[in-house]
């Protein structure tokens, strides 16, 4: 784990409202795997870290994909470049691939495309085929980047590919489940995949699996840190009626 | 030059209520979990711990959303999740007794005979080198009214919790008592060792477009630099009233913040919150300390005159 002062060295935008930052942080790219997140400083800024999942690494460079949600988010897409932020990571628990499983869906919903690139290169890295299935609003909020062998669009205008969710226009056999995006869609993935491994989005305070305020309760009726025992988890250990959506516009002043 | 009763210390090893701490400044309760969770942490700064808030049974904790940020602060509403004093004795005490800083234990409890019985469990037990006694916790017997809101009940948990143990006995106050300096001196004079001034404010959030409160609790604990003025003035009426001495916890994030408290009539000092945000908080703030000392260790030399 590295806490850094990372410089931002780009950006760019990869739908309607969405873009992709990149921050020069070596230490941290090089240890990354896919899934994992680091949590973002701004001074000033807001009093606590934002977590990020990481996007993709190229280099020294780790990305992230954002949108301006709050004041966290908004102030990151007014930096320009050379501006620095702390950059702690990377923390978590990422993807598990299982590399007999000869083929991986990567499911996303809008800007849980974050952690996907990412797990396409270790995928192909270990031979895996990988298809992504990518859903959005519409065409102008799919993300217009992808990585791996195939790729499946669904939107819920049906303005570019399947009209509807991600999930329903994954194809089958799936083969190994990796998941993120809105709540509802990963609650209704579990059902249908419940050994897929999603990476889930919740408030968060320290990263570090300390001050506990990232909990995640399981069927079990235990509370997990999404920082430490997650971010990833297997779908179906998840008691996603008892997890709230992260209220993006509220829970930033 | 400088001694106790300026209300300043040097940036090293000092004693404090029946604790010898490394340096004056330590981790709060609830933000370095059991020790073994912050990284990057420069723990030859850390004076001492205290550990998260346990109870005698495990707790599974509060519904999320359980943290929400404020104008420099943040809510939170965690429900003390958390193992109990068992688990606390066989896993994490074996390991704070290897540590070169010493280990309190916050101990909460829902009746007087609750932390009696916390107290008397970790009596002796090797790595524990004291005991921090939360009384922020609603008194189930006496209808959900905080231990600490009033003198007599303040005083009776701090007496119980006093006669079990042979351990230094602080005693962590509210900023919810209606006259602080009063269960101040009740708690001095039912034994406690030192003061701990203070733990958190209650406060609510609600989220405007939903009507709902933003924590699954409904209410949490404000902390963060939005509370340090409020908890600078409570720490020096405590510090004013009693002769035990008193550790500042407020919304420290600075070595100026640590500073303000010491002034104000403080020992030592806690830091919470900020490590949230910068796991090495504490050290930075030590270091802070450091280059404001003379060479006789004490810092610079003004004092806080009588009103």
């Amino acid at each position: 784990m590295h806490d850094l002062q990372a410089p931002l060295v780009g950006r760019r935008r990869v739908a309607r409202d969405a873009f992709v930052l990149g921050f020069r942080a070596g230490p941290i790219a090089r240890e990354v795997r896919a899934g994992q997140f680091v949590n973002v400083l701004l001074r000033p800024g807001p009093l606590l870290r934002r977590p990020f999942s990481v996007h993709r690494t190229e280099g020294e460079i780790v990305e992230l994909v954002l949108r301006a949600v709050g004041e966290g988010t908004g102030r990151l897409l007014e930096l320009r470049e050379g501006d620095r932020v702390g950059l702690l990571g990377p923390l978590g628990r990422g993807f598990a691939l299982d590399p007999s499983a000869g083929r991986v869906t990567l499911v996303s919903g809008g800007l849980g495309v974050a952690p996907m690139p990412m797990a396409a290169r270790q995928a192909r890295a270990m031979g895996l085929h990988v298809c992504w299935v990518h859903g959005a609003r519409t065409a102008a909020d799919l993300c217009s980047e992808w990585e791996g062998d195939e790729i499946c669009w669904a939107t819920e205008d049906g303005s570019r590919g399947v009209r509807g969710t991600a999930l329903e226009a994954v194809p089958e056999p799936a083969g190994q489940v990796l998941a993120c995006g809105p709540l509802p869609m990963l609650a209704a993935l579990a059902r249908r995949w419940p050994e897929a491994q999603v990476a889930v989005e919740t408030v968060m305070g320290c990263g570090t699996g300390v001050c506990l305020g990232c909990a995640v309760p399981l069927t079990s009726g235990v509370y997990t840190r999404a920082c430490t025992e997650g971010p990833v988890y297997r779908a179906g250990a998840v008691a996603w009626e008892r997890l709230p959506a992260p209220a993006h516009a509220g829970w930033e002043t | 030059m400088s001694d106790a009763r300026d209300g300043l210390t040097p940036a090293g090893p000092l004693e404090v209520g029946g604790v010898h701490l490394a340096t004056p400044v330590m981790a709060a309760s609830g933000t370095f979990g059991f020790g073994t969770e912050v990284p990057l942490c420069d723990r030859r700064a850390l004076g001492g711990m205290v550990c998260k808030g346990i109870f005698l049974e495990p707790r599974a904790g509060a519904p999320p959303p359980r943290i929400v940020e404020t104008p420099s602060g943040m809510l939170n509403a965690i429900g003390l999740q958390g193992p109990g004093v068992e688990t606390v004795i066989r896993e994490y005490a074996p390991l704070w007794a290897t540590w070169p800083f010493p280990v309190l234990v916050n101990l909460n409890g829902e009746t007087v005979e609750e932390y009696a019985e916390l107290a008397a469990r970790l009596d002796g037990v090797a790595g524990v080198s004291g005991l921090e006694v939360n009384i922020s916790c609603p008194n189930v017997e006496r209808g959900g009214m905080l231990f600490g809101q009033d003198p007599d009940l303040a005083a009776a948990v701090t007496a119980a919790v006093r006669v079990r143990t042979r351990l230094p006995v602080w005693v962590k106050l509210t900023p919810a008592a209606g006259d602080i300096s009063a269960v101040a001196r009740a708690c001095e004079e039912a034994g406690a060792d030192a003061l701990c001034a203070v733990n958190t404010f209650v406060g609510m959030a609600l989220d405007v477009r939903t009507g709902q409160p933003r924590l699954g609790f409904r209410t949490g604990g404000l902390s963060g630099p939005a509370i340090r003025p409020l908890a600078v003035y409570l720490a020096h009426r405590v510090a004013q009233a009693v002769r035990i001495p008193v550790i500042g916890i407020g919304g420290i994030t600075r070595p100026e913040d640590a500073l303000e408290f010491l002034l104000a009539g403080c020992r030592a000092v806690q830091v919470g919150t900020a490590t949230f945000v910068d796991p090495n908080a504490i050290g930075r703030v030590v270091e802070g300390l450091r280059r404001r000392s003379t060479p006789d260790g004490a810092p610079p030399g003004h004092r806080l005159r009588p009103a």
